[in-house]
């Protein structure tokens, strides 16, 4: 009998205790898994997000990817400007203001407002009727739609507030040209697209040809790089930042709490792990000592029972660890729902990724684990006195 | 005196305000003395007049945070030019009168605080648009103490009540489920729930092991006429003693890494947050919980022992 097949009937012949050590490293595995998702997960997701808008250069006038409150000024001119440059495709601006939404008997409600100009293309998805194109249209989400209970077709009244709050812009009427989806919206967000004019007439001509943000499309043969560089060259008071660029600031920034958090739990899950196991095996070496120096005294090998115990130890740890993915899978999924709950996070973002590399480091953890755990158990039967403990064990 | 000098008319002069200062001495005495206490109080006062005029001199003061004062190198005194616009039009001077530490904020974690603070109506004057009058400003929010702060919800509810267009939320965020911190308390305790089961498991399956392999002591006390019961006991009282000591173990391991923790990520992120913070809840928390589910797993674990034949587990 080899050595494998010797360690899995000692684990047979120990159902409870070795099921439980099993399901132990599985409960282990799992949240290392989770973790292993969670380090790098949120970055990969606002990167699908970024680059499934389209674009690849955001402009902003601060040097800080969040909002700030600070406008670009003249963004007509200054979109013109950066669209003329050979390195980029397509140029958009996009303003954001607040407008109270308003239909006869349904509750009014805040909406982010938010008015692209420039080229043709949106950064938003029409999923039902047109693009807005007169100043007395919008696309509407669909929690917005179904909050204001309203239907494509419907008109809405709109009171706009672009400035500051003290405004009292005078109510215009909208008619819904689409049921649009927006990426960055979260969970409860309630958002309306618009043409700039739209916007400019709705804040009583006091959008004053700003935008928070220009969104950049580069040429292929180009590149974002070189492109955000000309637009620098070009426009030395405004911050192009890249995909790449926005995604380091958010990953040194906010998004390092989970970074940090999940390094943090990754350490004391293997650590928790390794010492469970080491005590497992351990004692479970102990009890058997006087059956391994039977053994011993009938030939069998030190490099043998030394690799028994090892089994055993991948056994337990590779049972647990296979286990341990669809049990990390479906905790995933309850962590992230949990944590979508908060402000601001957009729908299509997500906190807990598949990618390759967490596969691959939670099998090396899990095997350097089972390794590491069965050091102090492989002395114990290496160095094990056979005439003393056979005769130990007779005696009692 | 010769005749000839007392004909020079620089001692007619002298001898003229001699008899004056003679006949008017009194009056004169009493003029010096006037002088004299008005020069005295003028002596005195002119510190504090001459500080009152540098203050109408100097700039109004404004406090820097400690991230701007060590990124742009500002020491308390210095004068800085301050505008509304990024290309400096109508920029007012300031004096840095002292260096603050931010109030930690979890919302900022992450962002280098390069903040000041500065009287309202000098921010407002260096931030009002030119067609707005003085008076006619906005502020963001307005801060409200209560007398009695459990009173926060009642007072919120009641505001929004009576203004529309203002928001009163309480500042614990009570009121809110999905505020952020809110949130990442429920995704630690989902943690700490995963965790709590997975010890368990092992917790189990070490017991289980311990317990056999006492399986023939406790036939031997079972032979001898010591009651199931008995030794159910004095299974019960180990299993809270080492439930016990265990508890307090982590605890003191958590204290020990409380400080630790804590300064890596008050380093790491630039800020005076408190990251961990073992309170009483939470050590009665761990507490209630650790020694519960320890001393139930060693029962537990015994109570299959205990219910076999005396004879079977002394294997004789």
């Amino acid at each position: 009998m080899n050595a494998f097949s010797f360690a899995w009937r000692s684990l047979v012949r120990q159902p409870a205790r070795s099921t439980l050590g099993i399901l132990g490293v599985a409960a282990v595995g799992a949240l290392l898994f989770d973790m292993l998702l969670l380090s790098n997960g949120l970055v990969l997701s606002m990167r699908d997000l970024f680059t499934g808008v389209g674009f690849d250069i955001r402009i902003t006038a601060s040097d800080s990817i969040m909002n700030t409150g600070r406008l670009i000024e003249d963004a007509e001119e200054t979109a013109a400007d950066i669209a003329a440059l050979p390195s980029v495709d397509t140029v958009i601006t996009l303003r954001v203001a607040e407008a109270l939404f308003s239909r006869p008997e349904v509750r009014s409600r805040y909406v982010s407002f938010q008015a692209a100009g420039g080229g043709d293309v949106r950064p938003w998805t029409i999923i039902e009727g047109r693009q807005p194109e007169t100043a007395r249209e919008l696309a509407l989400n669909a929690n917005i739609l179904r909050r204001m209970d309203a239907a494509v077709g419907d008109t809405i009244t709109v009171r706009a507030s672009c400035s500051d709050a003290l405004e009292a812009m005078p109510p215009l009427t909208f008619t819904i040209v689409s049921l649009a989806d927006f990426p960055f919206d979260s969970i409860n967000g309630a958002t309306a697209g618009v043409t700039v004019a739209a916007l400019e007439e709705a804040c009583g001509g006091n959008g004053g040809n700003a935008a928070d943000l220009i969104l950049v499309a580069s040429t292929p043969d180009a590149g974002p790089d070189a492109a955000a560089a000309e637009i620098a060259e070009l426009r030395g008071d405004l911050y192009p930042l890249t995909n790449d660029a926005a995604l380091g600031q958010l990953q040194a920034g906010s998004f390092s709490y989970f970074n940090q958090i999940s390094t943090v739990l990754i350490t004391v899950t293997v650590t928790f792990a390794l010492l469970l196991i080491t005590v497992l095996l351990t004692v479970s070496v102990n009890q058997r000592l006087g059956e391994i120096a039977v053994l011993r005294a009938l030939g069998m090998s030190r490099w043998r029972v030394i690799a028994d115990v090892v089994w055993e130890s991948v056994l337990i740890v590779g049972l647990g660890g296979v286990l341990s993915l669809p049990l990390g899978a479906l905790l995933a999924v309850w962590l992230d729902r949990i944590l979508k709950q908060m402000p601001g996070v957009p729908t299509d973002v997500h906190f807990f990724v598949y990618q390759p590399e967490a596969f691959t480091t939670h099998a090396l953890l899990m095997l350097v684990t089972a390794v590491v755990a069965a050091l102090y158990p492989m002395r114990v039967v290496s160095s094990l006195p056979i005439a003393t403990t056979l005769r130990n064990e007779v005696g009692a | 005196m010769s005749l000839a000098d007392e004909k020079d008319p620089v001692n007619i002069i002298l001898g003229v305000i001699y008899l004056t200062v003679l006949q008017y001495r009194g009056l004169i005495i009493s003029i010096v003395r006037a002088l004299f206490v008005f020069g005295i109080a003028a002596c005195a006062a002119l510190p504090a007049v001459a500080t009152v005029l540098a203050q109408q001199d100097s700039p109004p003061d404004i406090l820097i945070s400690r991230q701007l004062a060590d990124s742009v190198g500002l020491a308390p005194g210095a004068i800085v030019r301050l505008s509304a616009t990024t290309d400096g039009v109508d920029a007012r001077a300031f004096r840095v009168s002292g260096i603050y530490e931010p109030t930690p904020d979890p919302m900022q974690l992450g962002n280098v605080r390069r903040e000041m603070r500065m009287h309202l109506p000098d921010l407002l004057d260096i931030t009002r648009a030119p067609n707005v009058p003085a008076g006619a400003e906005f502020v963001s929010s307005v801060n409200v103490a209560l007398a009695d702060p459990t009173d926060a919800a009642a007072f919120a509810r009641d505001v929004n009540a009576r203004m529309p267009g203002v928001l009163a939320t309480p500042s614990e965020g009570g009121g809110r489920s999905n505020a952020p911190f809110v949130v990442l308390e429920r995704f630690h305790l989902a943690i700490a729930i995963v965790t709590i089961v997975a010890a368990t498991v092992f917790l189990l399956a070490l017991t289980i092991m311990l317990v056999d392999e006492r399986r023939e002591t406790v036939g031997v006390l079972r032979l001898i006429g010591l009651p199931a019961r008995r030794i159910l006991t004095q299974v019960l009282v180990e299993g809270l003693l080492v439930a016990g000591v265990g508890a307090v173990f982590g605890l003191a391991l958590s204290l020990a890494f409380e400080d630790l923790i804590n300064w890596f990520f008050q380093r790491r992120y630039d800020t005076a947050l408190v990251f961990v913070q073992i309170t009483p809840t939470v050590v009665a928390t761990c507490v209630a919980i650790a020694v519960p589910l320890g001393t139930a797993a060693i029962v537990a674990a015994s109570w299959a022992l205990l219910r076999r034949n005396g004879l079977r587990l002394a294997r004789r």
